[in-house]
């Protein structure tokens, strides 16, 4: 029964950490760093509260989640992808703004209450048939609707990059844009759209900590997590499979970590347990041998030569 | 004249603050709120007594840290995202020295804390440096990852070793009185920091400038290339630069633990690390540039938090501001380099022009 | 001027006619005609800098020329991009391959045609396609392998599928033996040949007279930006081929210093020896050089550019990794030294690219004068920089070198290119103690600087120094060189004295011929 509980709790929190992942997958292979990952997540995770408290519909909450995403992503891929300006410098300036923006917003049209708002949590949606299998169906099948799409999400992705024309032009881009130049196709509007679509992941993503879980907004709802998200990316090796997996670690390094704190269980402390995923990122940074980084990951594309 | 331009040119990060505000006042006017009166009364509460504006200094004092920390290794291209980090490190290495040599002289036990938390951050911060000369690891990845296990240690030995004596919250005892820094102006929160920050500023400004490390330290950034031909080794200024900049957040960890707090508080002071890039970014990576923008900084949380109280602007707006600004100097950024593109376009064809004749 | 006439117009694949292309400062091509018949491999012949590969860059729609028009099959037409060029069946295959090393041959060709709309996705059925092509001409390439495991050969063959996928009848190959070993060649020329035989064209840029003798079956040659040469391959003959891609005016160039005393000596400063080096694909660059310069001597290294010389330049300064051999400064080795102790020694290096490799554009110019110098005294004392010795002897420098600066603390970025040059000719020469490298020291320089440098190197050697000179540009090796030495293929075909330069000769061995006269 606890191991259920503990894998199922590992999927719900993996979740907007795989989302994020993903969309951080599509965006580096393009050969862009998306910094402002982690001011998306909290933006997504305020215009989903917002939008759901304000018209009492989670699906119009959702869809400012992802709205919002990719206005950043608007902002931000401009920046970077046209105007060619430094990218960690750029994220960073927009994670700063983000943080202000969402806290600003939400204390002008809540004002600052005793109780924290809620709205009603993400339901959890029980798959009719599958849901009823023993031990699998509890863990995999009684998750809200953005787990679901967050699987559904992997196989997408992978079947994007690997299978079809956009996804070898995009890869193309981040390890060799002078060819996809060469091939006549815009390197610039190839890594923004990629932009464009991974910062609406990164929404919804972070639209999961205030409307899958509890229901409520705070100003650090967010933590960090769209850092994981961003190493997951890394660690999974630029793979949307080895992205769902990196999330899993995660996720379950979470869900373990409360299991243990109040089991008293004390061989590993519990904050190194909670550092392994980080830890087991530095590694893979380090090999990067055996990693593939996408070779152009983060050097704006200006053509040489001219016309 | 070509000078007179380049030092125009210069000032740009304060036309973008500028600019910046002037965004936010603009934002503020949609938002129902009279800018001038709201950046009048910032002006005055922050300025009101001494003790506030003893308090911007007090502010400003470990954002000068971990703004010199990232603007340090801007200076030779590196990216340096762990400032937290080291700034955990740094706070470790002095409550600990604080707490068990408590019994050394003021002077001695201050010198103790102050050394042992710049080493420490400083070691912290080199095994980036060491692994990008090494492996030619991401340094921005890694110095990522290296504050939240950093953070791993830090609760580790709050809630374990460290733990105060009454063992109930994550934080430490208080630490004696002798390992508390001077007051710099009496009944205000302004401490001696402050003198370390700016002689540190200085001393950040000596070495860039006016050392042959600083000289391999800006060739590097400037020109990697031809650093490499001039026989400067790039991997050695790696470790050296990572080294210097860690050691600068980790004095914050002095500062913040012996002079404010007086004692480590499980996620104490979170966001020093990224506010330190943007003051960087801010500055333009100089530690002049820097210092001011910290100053500026503090004004605006001092100035700010007191303006909340009387009139309708909430302070988160304070994030919006520093969001705006940042976001008009990277724009700015841009602007310049068009500038000077354009300028050197005229230059050469007015060359050209004059060889052809 | 000698021109064969064509006997017949019939026939014509691709008409270039009056092409005109200017560059900032200089006229790439003037009003150059060529034509490209079916079924015919024409030769473009020339040095560096003649003009071939703008020429060939406007028909691939790279460039836009600035005059001139472009006809396919009679048709006038106009190139945009690439994309266009391929449209009409011309493909390119470049120097530089546009191959992503980590995805696999048929996901590169793909690539290459991702933005044809009948053409379906379908890796399977691509690679079918792909083996089908390697079989018909010869061209066997593992789709499924990844690029960058492929030897350079195989990836050169990845680069023409991706031309001949795309349906081109028309192939412009930009120096491809550059990289290849004699076998390799062999198998591209045969698939030339059956490519030929098929009834497409081949253009052909090369510099090497022998292969283009084999290949081809007519020959174009240009020469600063004009057409000076135009014969079918019967009438050529290597002589009256070099003697146009040389100019005969060289002939007359006298030697800028007339005295050297110090040559007399004959003391060896630099000894290289069975040198091996591996260039950036993996081939060998420098191929068992031998070479040996004298104190008090200029000399100079001729030949086309892409021969190994940039390769041993890095390598003699330890910037790129020696595999082989022996390289000896006086009795010292510096084989594999790090940078900093080579020049230490007393070596001083002007390099090819003064903005990338010479200069820090954004320090200023005693900054840049001392960037060499500033570890030690009196530039600096215990690690502190002595502003006031830095300060005064950049003046002394501006002046005597006539640096035109609006003061010592101007960035560098804001000089001329001449004053730049001059920055670096000043600090190299001071570090050069006993020898000076200098690679295409003049390279985008106007005539005054030019001879400026060119005073300068000859003001070193007369100091006693050695001085190594590398450039594509055949007249400055002329005019400086006590010594000249042939590069071609990584090693060194022949060294000659100036006394008994011969520019035929010259020029024979810079296209790799050895004929003994």
């Amino acid at each position: 029964m606890i191991i259920e509980g503990l894998l199922s709790r590992t999927i719900q929190m993996s979740t907007p950490l795989i989302i994020g992942a993903l969309a951080e997958v599509l965006v580096e292979r393009a050969g862009v760093m998306n910094i402002a990952i982690e001011g998306i997540f909290l933006l997504g995770a305020w215009a989903g509260f917002v939008g759901t408290y304000c018209t009492g519909s989670q699906i119009v909450g959702l869809i400012a989640a992802i709205v919002i995403g990719m206005l950043v992503g608007l902002c931000y891929g401009y920046i970077t992808v046209k105007l060619k300006q430094h990218q960690i410098v750029t994220g960073t300036a927009i994670n700063i703004l983000a943080a202000g923006l969402a806290l600003y917003f939400y204390r002008v049209l809540f004002g600052v209450p005793l109780l924290p708002l809620t709205v009603e949590p993400l339901a959890r949606l029980n798959i009719p048939l599958l849901s009823s299998i023993p031990v699998i169906g509890e863990i995999l099948f009684r998750q809200n609707i953005l787990t679901y799409m967050a699987f559904v999400v992997v196989f997408v992705l992978h079947w994007l990059l690997f299978k079809t024309k956009s996804g070898l032009i995009i890869r193309s881009t981040g390890a060799n844009p002078e060819a996809v130049d060469a091939a006549g196709i815009n390197v610039d509007t190839v890594r923004f759209k990629a932009v464009l679509c991974s910062s609406a992941l990164c929404g919804l993503a972070g639209a999961f900590y205030s409307m899958g879980f509890l229901g409520l907004f705070t100003e650090d709802i967010i933590g960090g997590r769209g850092w994981i998200a961003f190493a997951i990316c890394f660690l999974g090796n630029w793979n949307p499979i080895g992205a769902a997996i990196g999330g899993l670690i995660f996720g379950l390094a979470d869900a373990t970590s409360i299991v243990i704190q109040t089991s008293g269980f004390k061989l590993i402390p519990n904050e190194f347990i909670i550092a392994i995923p980080y830890i087991l990122t530095i590694v893979a940074t380090i090999s990067r041998k055996e990693f593939r980084v996408p070779e152009y990951l983060g050097i704006p594309y200006i053509k040489e030569g001219g016309r | 004249m070509r000078n007179y331009r380049h030092i125009l040119l210069t000032f740009f990060p304060v036309y973008s603050v500028i600019v910046g505000l002037f965004l936010s006042g603009i934002m503020m006017l949609f938002l129902g709120e009279n800018p001038l009166v709201v950046y009048r009364d910032i002006l005055l509460f922050a300025f009101r007594d001494i003790y506030n504006i003893a308090d911007i200094f007090a502010k400003a004092v470990p954002l000068i840290f971990t703004g010199l920390a990232f603007g340090f290794a801007y200076r030779a291209s590196l990216f340096n995202i762990g400032a937290q980090g080291q700034f955990y490190m740094g706070c470790l290495a002095s409550v600990s020295c604080s707490l068990y040599l408590s019994f050394l002289p003021k002077p001695l036990l201050l010198s103790i804390c102050l050394l042992s938390s710049l080493v420490l951050g400083g070691s912290w911060g080199s095994l980036i440096g060491y692994a990008k000369a090494r492996f030619n690891a991401n340094e921005f990845l890694l110095s990522l990852m290296s504050t939240y296990v950093a953070i791993a240690v830090m609760n580790f030995l709050i809630r374990g070793p460290l733990i105060e004596s009454k063992g109930e919250y994550p934080q430490t005892d208080v630490i004696a009185q002798s390992a508390w820094i001077p007051q710099l102006i009496s009944h205000t929160r302004l401490h001696i920091g402050l003198v370390l920050a700016l002689l540190i500023a200085a001393m950040a400004y000596f070495i860039l400038w006016k050392t042959t490390l600083g000289f391999k330290i800006r060739a590097v950034g400037m020109n990697r290339n031809a650093a490499r031909f001039a026989g400067i080794d790039e991997k050695k200024i790696f470790i050296t630069v990572f080294f210097i900049s860690g050691a600068f957040a980790g004095l914050a960890g002095f500062t913040e633990v012996n002079g404010i707090q007086h004692m480590l508080v499980q996620g104490f002071n979170p966001l020093i690390g990224t506010e330190g890039i943007g003051i960087a970014i801010l500055g333009n990576a100089h530690p002049f540039g820097i210092v001011l923008s910290a100053l500026l900084f503090g004004a605006l949380k001092v100035g700010g938090a007191l303006a909340v109280q009387v009139s309708n602007i909430s302070s988160s707006f304070l994030g919006i501001m520093e969001g705006f600004v940042m976001l008009s100097v990277i724009i700015s950024y841009f602007i310049r380099q068009r500038i000077m593109i354009a300028l050197e376009k005229k230059r050469l064809q007015e060359e050209s022009k004059v060889e052809n004749q | 001027m000698v021109i064969y006439m064509l006997s017949d117009d019939k026939d014509i694949i691709v008409e270039l006619s009056g092409i005109t292309k200017y560059f900032p400062g200089v006229l790439a091509l003037d009003k150059v005609d060529l034509n490209v018949r079916k079924g015919e491999v024409l030769a473009l012949l020339g040095e560096n800098g003649a003009g071939k590969s703008t020429l060939m860059r406007i028909l691939y729609g790279m460039y836009r020329a600035d005059e001139g028009k472009i006809k396919i099959n009679g048709k006038v037409v106009n190139i945009e991009s690439p994309k266009d060029a391929m449209q009409l069946g011309i493909g390119m295959i470049h120097q530089h391959f546009t191959l992503v090393p980590v995805h696999s041959v048929v996901e590169n060709i793909v690539l290459g045609t991702i933005t044809d709309q009948q053409r379906s996705f379908s890796i399977g059925e691509t690679a079918k396609e792909i083996e089908n092509l390697g079989e018909t001409y010869g061209l066997k390439v593992d789709p499924r392998a990844t690029v960058n495991q492929l030897p350079v050969e195989m990836q050169q063959r990845v680069e023409i599928l991706k031309a001949l996928y795309r349906g081109a009848k028309v192939l412009i190959m930009d120096e491809p033996t550059a990289v290849l070993t004699p076998q390799s060649t062999e198998m591209l020329f045969n698939f030339i040949r059956d490519f030929r035989r098929a009834g497409n064209s081949v253009i052909f840029i090369s510099h090497k007279l022998n292969e283009v003798l084999e290949i081809a079956d007519r020959i174009v040659v240009l020469r600063s930006g004009r057409v000076v040469g135009e014969m079918p391959r019967e009438k050529a003959t290597e002589q009256e081929l070099a003697r146009m891609m040389v100019g005969h005016e060289l002939s007359g160039i006298k030697l800028k210093a007339e005295n050297n005393v110090t040559l007399g000596k004959k003391e060896p400063v630099l000894r290289i020896e069975n040198l091996k080096v591996k260039g950036s694909l993996g081939h060998w660059a420098v191929d068992s050089l031998q070479l040996e310069i004298y104190a008090g001597e200029i000399h100079g290294i001729a030949g086309v550019s892409g021969n190994g010389q940039d390769e041993l330049a890095e390598a003699l300064y330890g910037l790129r990794l020696v595999s082989e051999g022996s390289i000896f400064l006086k009795d010292l080795s510096l084989l594999n030294e790090q940078t900093r102790n080579i020049i230490d020694q007393g070596v001083g290096y002007i390099p090819a690219d003064r903005h990338k490799e010479g200069l820090v554009l954004d320090m200023s110019v005693e900054e840049n004068l001392v960037l060499k110098g500033f570890d030690v005294s009196p530039f600096s004392r215990k690690g502190i920089l002595q502003e006031n010795s830095i300060r005064r002897y950049a003046t002394e420098v501006i002046e005597s070198y006539a640096i035109k600066t609006p003061t010592p603390d101007t960035h560098v970025r804001y000089l001329s290119g001449g004053n730049q040059q001059k920055i670096v000719i000043a600090r190299e020469i001071a570090v050069a103690k006993f020898l000076l490298i200098a690679v295409q020291p003049t390279r985008g320089l106007d005539i005054a600087s030019t001879e400026y440098v060119h005073q300068s190197l000859l003001r070193a050697r007369d100091e006693g120094k050695g001085v190594l000179l590398i450039s594509t540009e055949l007249s400055e090796i002329l005019s400086l060189s006590d010594r000249i030495s042939v590069i071609y293929r990584g090693r060194v075909l022949k060294t000659i004295d100036r006394r008994d330069v011969n520019i035929d000769e010259i020029g024979l061995l810079m296209m790799g011929v050895t004929t003994q006269q």
